[in-house]
């Protein structure tokens, strides 16, 4: 049984028994009318989501995974904030049946709360403005109001331009890679001039052999002639001799001969 | 035909025919030379090599009698070969002298060289002047003939010949042979490889005037100048100007020379020879000189 077939088994048992499932059915009943719960809800998802995202890349090493990682997050918030959060505002102040006033005030409470939560989400830009925030406490007269680009700033200093270790790693691998590549390149040079001397060897060796095959056409033709001629001439000799006269006088000598030995065959054997 | 199996009964029979007496007087050398054919023949097949090559000289002479060169060549050469296991070296030189002499008669230059070149080859070890002798012969027997590219084994042969004898000059003489040949043919990469052997023949024996005098004349041939062989021989007389024997080594391990003849490769492993500064001291020489001259 392949896996396949196992994981289509499992679905339609799970669809067979989804009735039974308690949590799920209370779980879509909560959500199911209220349009405000349900997109609440998918916006609560999200923001754990990325909260998650952020955690990992924390903790990850790769750098273009982190940057990916970030990248995610950020198109993420820049969706909830964009297009869901006004989505929500609107639905929470739409009155909805069946749900007293209190609630409402409350949905609009947790809406409120929602763009503190999106934008507290860790995605890798917030430790520059993290630093610029010191730097503004501790460095300028202009108090931290003024924000500066956040990539370039003047800390050009002494750290920026030396080699960090993973910087020497990867030139170190960078040459390693290259000589490798040379070392490649130079084998293959030599079996390429290996074959052109074979090739060249080849070449005057045909040469060599082009005027001899001359000389053995014509010789083949001539002697080609040469058994033209002689078949010709056999023919004649051969239709000469045996010519009607000379047959009939062969089968009387013949016949002639074997009535001799049958004679002598009849002598003998008495 | 019973007594073919006895080749002394052939033998014997065949040189009754052969020799005139008084009851005959003219020898038949056509049943002769048939007959001594088979005593030949069976000798062989005895491995009795002493009588069989007598037989095949005979049978030799019969055929020419009989006006037959080619016939008579072949049997001197089987005679000549019997003769190289018996370790009679003047007789193999003789043998295939005659049997190439005879193949010429006939009119085939090239079965002339090969049975001279058999010959070289057999007396390489014993006597090698003569085998040079006769690898020489052979080469000239082609180049009249204007077949120089069948030569070019033999030229290469007889260059290995002298390399061993220690005779550079001579080794890179032949070489320069080989290359003036490779140019009427056409065969360029056989000529610049043959160049290029020159010059290393000429580095190794300390001749360091001549391999320049022998590279200027090769530059002149437009086909070596194009050539990978040249850019290595310009490399390694410039190394050798600046006297670098590690920039030396290095060239002679490059690809280029891996292609010569192997003789050839083993002098060019153990270049550089000699006194570099030797070399150096020389030239400068003859740079003050000019400049004396000039002023």
């Amino acid at each position: 049984m392949t896996v396949i077939d196992i994981l289509t088994r499992v679905d339609a048992i799970c669809q067979k028994y989804d009735k039974y499932d308690v949590d799920k059915l209370n779980g879509a009943n909560v959500a199911g009318d209220d349009p405000f719960a349900r997109l609440y809800a998918s916006v609560d998802a999200d923001i754990n989501q990325c909260v998650e995202k952020a955690e990992t890349a924390k903790q990850e090493k790769n750098r273009a995974a982190v940057v990916a990682l970030n990248a995610e997050i950020r198109r993420t918030k820049a969706k909830l904030l964009e297009e869901d959060l006004p989505k929500l505002q609107r639905l929470a102040v739409k009155k909805v049946k069946g749900l007293t006033r209190e609630e409402i005030a409350t949905r609009s409470d947790l809406v409120a709360a929602l763009p503190d939560r999106i934008q507290s989400i860790p995605d890798g830009s917030s430790t520059a403005t993290k630093k610029n925030g010191i730097w503004g406490a501790s460095g300028s007269r202009t108090g931290g109001a003024i924000k500066f680009d956040s990539t370039a700033d003047g800390n050009f200093d002494d750290e920026y331009f030396k080699g960090t270790e993973e910087s020497n790693q990867f030139r170190g691998e960078y040459e390693m890679r290259r000589m490798k590549q040379d070392e490649g390149l130079d084998v293959i040079g030599e079996g390429l001039e290996t074959l052109k001397n074979m090739a060249s060897d080849m070449n005057e060796e045909l040469d060599r052999q082009v005027p001899l095959m001359d000389e053995m056409d014509d010789k083949v033709d001539r002697a080609n002639a040469d058994l033209k001629n002689t078949n010709v001439r056999l023919k004649e000799t051969i239709l000469q001799l045996r010519s009607s006269r000379n047959f009939c006088i062969d089968i009387i000598l013949l016949c002639v001969i074997l009535g001799i030995a049958a004679y002598l065959y009849n002598v003998l054997k008495k | 035909m019973a007594s073919s199996s006895d080749p002394d009964k052939l033998m014997s029979k065949a040189d009754k025919l052969t020799k005139l007496s008084f009851t005959r007087w003219n020898a038949d050398w056509k049943s002769a030379t048939s007959l001594y054919e088979q005593a030949a023949i069976a000798y062989r097949f005895r491995k009795d090599n002493e009588k069989a090559k007598d037989a095949f000289e005979k049978a030799s002479k019969g055929q020419e009698m009989i006006s037959s060169p080619w016939d008579a060549a072949k049997h001197m050469e089987s005679a000549a070969a019997l003769a190289k296991e018996l370790g009679r070296w003047n007789e193999v030189s003789d043998f295939y002298h005659r049997a190439s002499e005879l193949y010429r008669e006939c009119g085939r230059p090239q079965p002339a060289s090969d049975a001279l070149a058999k010959g070289a080859s057999a007396l390489e070890e014993k006597s090698p002047d003569e085998a040079i002798k006769m690898y020489d012969e052979a080469c000239s027997v082609l180049e009249e003939d204007g077949k120089e590219q069948m030569a070019f084994d033999l030229y290469r042969a007889a260059a290995a010949l002298y390399i061993k004898m220690e005779k550079y000059s001579d080794a890179a003489s032949f070489f320069l042979r080989l290359g003036s040949a490779a140019d009427k043919c056409n065969a360029i990469n056989s000529q610049c490889k043959a160049y290029l052997s020159a010059i290393i023949i000429y580095l190794y024996a300390h001749d360091f005037q001549q391999a320049q005098k022998c590279y200027n004349d090769c530059s002149e041939v437009q086909a070596f100048l194009n050539s990978d062989q040249n850019r290595c021989a310009t490399k390694l007389l410039s190394a050798y100007e600046e006297s670098d024997a590690e920039e030396i080594k290095r060239i002679a391990q490059s690809s280029a020379f891996n292609h010569l003849d192997h003789v050839v490769i083993r002098l060019a492993r153990k270049l550089p020879t000699g006194d570099l500064q030797a070399i150096k001291k020389a030239d400068d020489g003859e740079e003050s000189l000019d400049e004396d001259d000039l002023t």
